[in-house]
């Protein structure tokens, strides 16, 4: 292999061939606009000019440094991420595992597709169809409650519910659509593997522990890695019509804040320092959790 | 494949399809509303009498968006976004994908390095929109297929695809007097069928699903289909704080309903289509056997 | 695969020329001597979709000598479109509709990004008249910004309406002997009677969320907080005797309108669905199953939950503002409303004069305005010989109502397009019934106040005031929401919430706002 290698060295220049245009294009389009954020720096003032007027040094990182809101809003950010990660991360593997074993073609090919489509409603009406699920005089669920002599619970205004709320219609919207990688990567498994493994007396069970999760574990490594990089970034849409006052003290985080901050006076040079703030702490986590995959499971993606 | 009937696999199998079954029933419901809404009268939408099956059957919704001076307009323009600007991206992905595929390149922690922080930090919406307008691309249907042909995500599954597959049918291949691009043509492409479905439809939703590239950087001849939903179904309710016009103006559920019904069923359609791909990998098999 | 890749090719081939295509008919606009081309946002709601064929736009358009070129926009997303078009003075297009400049375009069009469009007063005769004639020239000098000059044309309206209020079951108030109320008084015991019938039921509900309740009861209070408040601020109200702001979310009026609103909650007689994203499907569903026998709402809204609903004898009607401390009063109004600016990218064009010239007739000239309300006479409608207007036989069967017909058909009465408002002209297109509650609301005196004016302020002002804006209103909308529920006692947590506020610099917000009126 080592000999080979050297043996092609010359051929490599066509692999740096093929780069020139994608590179050409993140230039372009990924690195240039982000001389913006000199914007986190500068007052922005509408009208003159895209890169503000004049230098305003950590102005707006003070602001929003110094605003309890925003501390709220970083520490609702962070419990939500994290819920979600623990929870939405493990089940999409789950499910395509499972959906693996199902053994009747169609039906596999079935479930598959019909998983999916929650991914394509808009989330407007994914929320009205919940706050009707939820109401307290119409909803299902207090219709229950009431059968069973308890008080109707308005799920939606209580801050007790948002969370879970939230994270469960995660579930219900993103499960099928990430099982998709999942499943594409275990396809990639030799059927000659799970023959072995059954040689050896392994059961169905034993061959997931022992064959497929180890198989599709660099995916799984990267998906990993990737989700803990994007940490701070959820649903924003979602979370903005789950709010209301009387759930803020949970729900609000700090792409709503910034919303709600930007709307009442076009704040762009505020907006785009806490932007840079959530830039910063992604990359961090991301090189962290880089270089603690690379550490135990010798997965990385750079 | 053959198994052992044992009383824990059978059980296993029960669990597996129940599980199934709840997934598929709480992913269906709701479509089936939806769909239940969009063919009903809204008479008995207003009196809370549709549940699963459309009351007072007709297609007046249908009719309806089919009237909407610009929803053909706009479909076509969602089919070409989505068809283009899946071709470019592939073609883009896979050219970065596959070199970066190969650790023992100089300089790929570097490139990856590149590819990685640009996740992180973005120009903003007047940066990007000053770039595009300055490379000439507003008012043209390039703004909406150039500026986001590579998803940094989609990079690295496709690069992690790529490194799934085994490194001696690539030497063998260049000991056979192929060069780097008929490997990549000839040999990893087909290998990657699944991969390549996968990030194409990833892909192909984000392209159909966009619409706000195409507020922002087209003429309303040029709308995607996607702004059309929106204003239907959100622009009624959502954040218009503007007091007044907007709590005055409804939309009758059926019509939102049928609107939300042919703006999905395509995309959804695919699914079925690519999942031929899926199948197991033979050829890879073949090869390390 | 390879043959799957070829004919992907082959598509991408035919789409590629499709875009080539498309892009070539933008350069066939050389001048020449015919009508003046200029593009035009126009913001497009979908319960009344553009139509490029309608008769009002092409006729006015026609006898202005403009050859339109529309950029037809959800208005969702309208602020966007148009708010980075002025911000990067790229691709804005000649004439923008249905904008003001509050908030962001104050200071857009202090920069320089718009046309000051008073100082070419000459050009725009028609505008000036109709001014004139509803005598609103200080309404119209209230629009200027702090540099003395006005950005944009507003629309005019010589009598605000009274388009929304209190909608009740009628029918109910016969079954139950009640007399429609005329205080908020009245309407807690009308509620209580509905309660009392229907112990299921929630009689008063709400529409998106408390916010059109809000802004249609709280001015019979004396004040106008929260979302959509009368001045924007969410939490200062206006003082229509001293003339000046102060600090409505603590007042003595917004905790009696508390207690008052608490009581229903409490009873049981207010809706307590309050989250936001349900819009009007919800409400029309409780209404039409008699979950809910009252609301705040507008008069549109009636007619379809009448048709529809299975309720026999089911009868809704709209009612005048109700008496409450402060009288009786409805949400404010401006005479003046949303109109038509210029992005200084026009001014450099050589027939600017004429631009402007042929836009001020086209939108505010008698004839046009008019066609604008009413559509073309002999097409739409034929005068009587006593002056009176009688619409033809096909619009005044319409089944969606005359003034919904001549819209979805003309492009009659968009908010978009018409400039001029002339009450009387538009109560021909309703009904007698909502003429009759206009002449009476209208005959009540100052039911409907003039909207607050907005301070002027420069860059850095509003900076402030944006930065102060925020955390308060945010607390109040956390504490209005629990006085309202009774997580807190508006007696006994009042203090509490009073010295919150204050920390917050609710005084200094004031201050800010007075000092520069």
């Amino acid at each position: 292999m080592k000999k080979l290698k050297k043996a092609n060295k010359h051929q490599y220049w066509q692999l740096y061939a093929m780069m020139v245009l994608p590179l050409l294009y993140f230039i372009i389009f990924k690195y240039v606009p982000m001389f913006g954020n000199i914007l986190a720096f500068r007052r922005y003032r509408p009208g003159m000019g895209p890169f503000g007027t004049e230098w305003v040094g950590l102005r707006y990182f003070k602001l929003f440094f110094k605003d309890a809101a925003f501390w709220t809003a970083f520490k609702n950010t962070l419990i939500l991420s994290l819920l979600n990660l623990i929870i939405n991360f493990p089940i999409p593997i789950i499910f395509a595992l499972f959906l693996n074993e199902v053994r009747n073609r169609y039906f596999k090919k079935f479930v598959q597709t019909i998983s999916y489509m929650p991914r394509f409603i808009s989330t407007v009406v994914v929320i009205a169809i919940v706050s009707e699920l939820l109401s307290p005089s119409t909803g299902i669920l207090n219709i229950i409650r009431g059968k069973m002599g308890l008080d109707a619970i308005y799920y939606m205004n209580e801050p007790d519910y948002f969370r879970t709320i939230y994270v469960l219609l995660d579930t219900w919207q993103y499960t099928g659509w990430t099982a998709i990688i999942y499943l594409a990567s275990i396809t990639s498994i030799s059927p000659d593997m799970y023959e072995a493994a059954t040689i050896d007396g392994a059961n169905r069970i034993q061959q997931i522990f022992y064959v497929t999760i180890p198989t599709i574990l660099p995916t799984i490594m990267v998906m990993l890695i990737l989700n803990i990089g994007r940490l701070l970034s959820l649903g924003f849409e979602k979370i903005l019509l789950l709010y209301t006052p009387t759930n803020s003290q949970v729900s609000d985080i700090l792409d709503t804040l910034v919303y709600r901050t930007g709307l009442a006076n076009q704040n762009y040079s505020y907006a785009t320092a806490i932007g840079l703030f959530t830039g910063i702490i992604g990359i961090i986590l991301v090189t962290s959790s880089n270089s603690l995959s690379k550490k135990l499971t010798g997965q990385s993606i750079y | 494949m053959k198994t052992y009937k044992t009383r824990s696999t059978v059980l296993f199998d029960i669990i597996v399809n129940l599980f199934m079954i709840f997934t598929i029933i709480s992913c269906l419901v709701p479509f089936i509303y939806i769909f239940a809404l969009s063919l009903s009268s809204p008479e008995a939408i207003i009196n809370n009498e549709v549940f699963f099956l459309p009351k007072g059957l007709n297609f007046e919704a249908y009719k309806s968006i089919f009237t909407y001076p610009n929803f053909f307009n706009a479909y076509k323009n969602t089919l070409i976004y989505t068809i283009l600007g899946t071709l470019i991206s592939l073609f883009l992905i896979v050219l970065f994908a596959y070199p970066l595929s190969k650790t023992y390149l100089k300089g790929n922690k570097v490139f990856m390095k590149i590819v990685v922080f640009s996740m992180f930090f973005t120009g903003g919406l007047i940066p990007n929109y000053l770039l595009i307008s300055y490379l000439h691309l507003t008012n043209t249907r390039w703004a909406m297929l150039i500026p986001f042909a590579i998803n940094p995500f989609n990079l690295i599954l496709m690069i992690n695809f790529f490194k799934s597959i085994s490194n001696e049918i690539e030497e063998a291949a260049l000991i056979d007097g192929l060069n780097y691009f008929g490997i990549l043509w000839k040999i990893i492409l087909p290998l990657s069928q699944a991969g390549l479905a996968t990030v194409g439809l990833y892909t192909a939703v984000f392209f159909w699903n966009d619409w706000f590239n195409g507020l922002i950087y087209l003429k309303s001849s040029q709308f995607p289909v996607m702004l059309f939903l929106r204003n239907i179904v959100n622009g009624t309710s959502m954040v218009g704080d503007a007091a007044g016009a907007v709590d005055k103006a409804t939309i009758g559920i059926s019509i939102k309903g049928a609107v939300i019904i042919v703006t999905t069923l395509p995309i959804i359609a695919i699914y079925p289509f690519l999942q031929k791909y899926f199948v197991k990998g033979v050829m890879i098999g073949s090869v390390k056997g | 695969m390879k043959k799957l890749l070829f004919s992907f090719l082959a598509i991408s081939l035919s789409l590629t020329s499709i875009i080539a295509s498309g892009s070539k008919e933008v350069e066939s606009s050389k001048e020449s001597d015919g009508p003046i081309k200029v593009s035009m946002y126009y913001s497009d709601n979908a319960t009344l979709p553009f139509k490029s064929d309608w008769l009002s736009i092409n006729s006015a358009a026609e006898d202005s000598n403009l050859d339109i070129e529309w950029e037809i926009i959800p208005i969702a997303d309208y602020s966007t479109k148009v708010s980075l078009a002025l911000n990067t003075g790229t691709n804005a297009p000649d004439v923008i509709l249905y904008q003001t400049t509050k908030g962001e375009n104050a200071n857009l069009a202090l920069n320089g990004a718009l046309v000051p469009i008073s100082d070419y007063s000459d050009w725009t005769p028609n505008f000036n008249k109709m001014v004139e004639k509803f005598n609103m020239s200080e309404e119209v000098d209230q629009l200027q910004l702090k540099d003395g000059k006005r950005y944009y044309m507003p629309s005019l309206t010589d009598v605000p309406f009274y388009d929304g209020g209190l909608i009740l079951r009628e029918d109910l108030l016969d079954e139950y002997g009640l007399d429609a109320p005329k205080t908020f008084d009245d309407l807690y015991n009308v509620l209580k009677v509905f309660k009392e019938n229907n112990p299921d039921s929630y009689p008063l509900t709400i529409l998106a969320g408390p916010r059109v309740l809000y802004r249609m009861t709280m001015p019979s209070f004396g004040i106008s907080v929260g979302k959509n408040s009368s001045s924007g601020t969410n939490t200062l109200s206006w003082d229509y005797t001293n003339k000046n702001y102060f600090e409505g979310a603590i007042s003595e009026g917004y905790k009696e309108y508390i207690t008052y609103f608490h009581k229903l909650y409490e009873e049981g007689l207010l809706d307590p669905e309050m989250a936001e994203p349900i819009d009007g499907d919800r409400w029309s569903q409780k209404l039409a199953t008699g979950k809910s026998m009252a609301s705040y709402a507008y008069y549109d809204q009636i007619g379809g939950l009448e048709a529809a609903s299975n309720i026999e004898g089911y009868k809704l009607q709209m009612y005048p503002s109700l008496e409450g401390p402060a009288g009786a009063h409805h949400q404010p109004k401006s005479k003046t409303g949303s109109g038509i600016m210029f992005p200084i990218k026009t001014a450099q064009r050589d027939d600017f004069e004429q631009i402007v010239r042929a836009v001020d007739n086209m939108f505010f000239s008698e004839e046009n305005s008019k066609a604008f309300c009413l559509g073309e006479e002999g097409v739409t409608y034929t005068t009587n010989s006593d002056g009176s207007i009688t619409f033809t036989e096909k619009i005044v069967n319409a089944k969606e109502g005359i003034y919904k017909y001549l819209q979805l058909e003309y492009g009659c009465g968009s908010d978009v397009t018409q400039m001029v408002w002339v009450n009387q002209r538009e109560m021909t297109k309703y009904d007698e019934n909502y003429s009759a509650i206009n002449k009476v609301v209208e005959d009540m005196g100052d039911v409907i106040q003039y909207i607050p004016p907005t301070p002027n302020f420069d860059d850095m002002q509003s900076e402030e005031a944006g930065m102060l804006q925020t955390p308060l209103s945010d607390t109040f909308e956390r504490w209005n929401d629990a006085f309202l529920t009774g997580a807190k006692d508006i007696n006994a947590d009042w203090d509490e919430y009073v010295s919150t506020m204050k920390k917050l610099g609710i005084e200094k917000f004031c201050d800010l706002y007075n000092e520069n009126l």
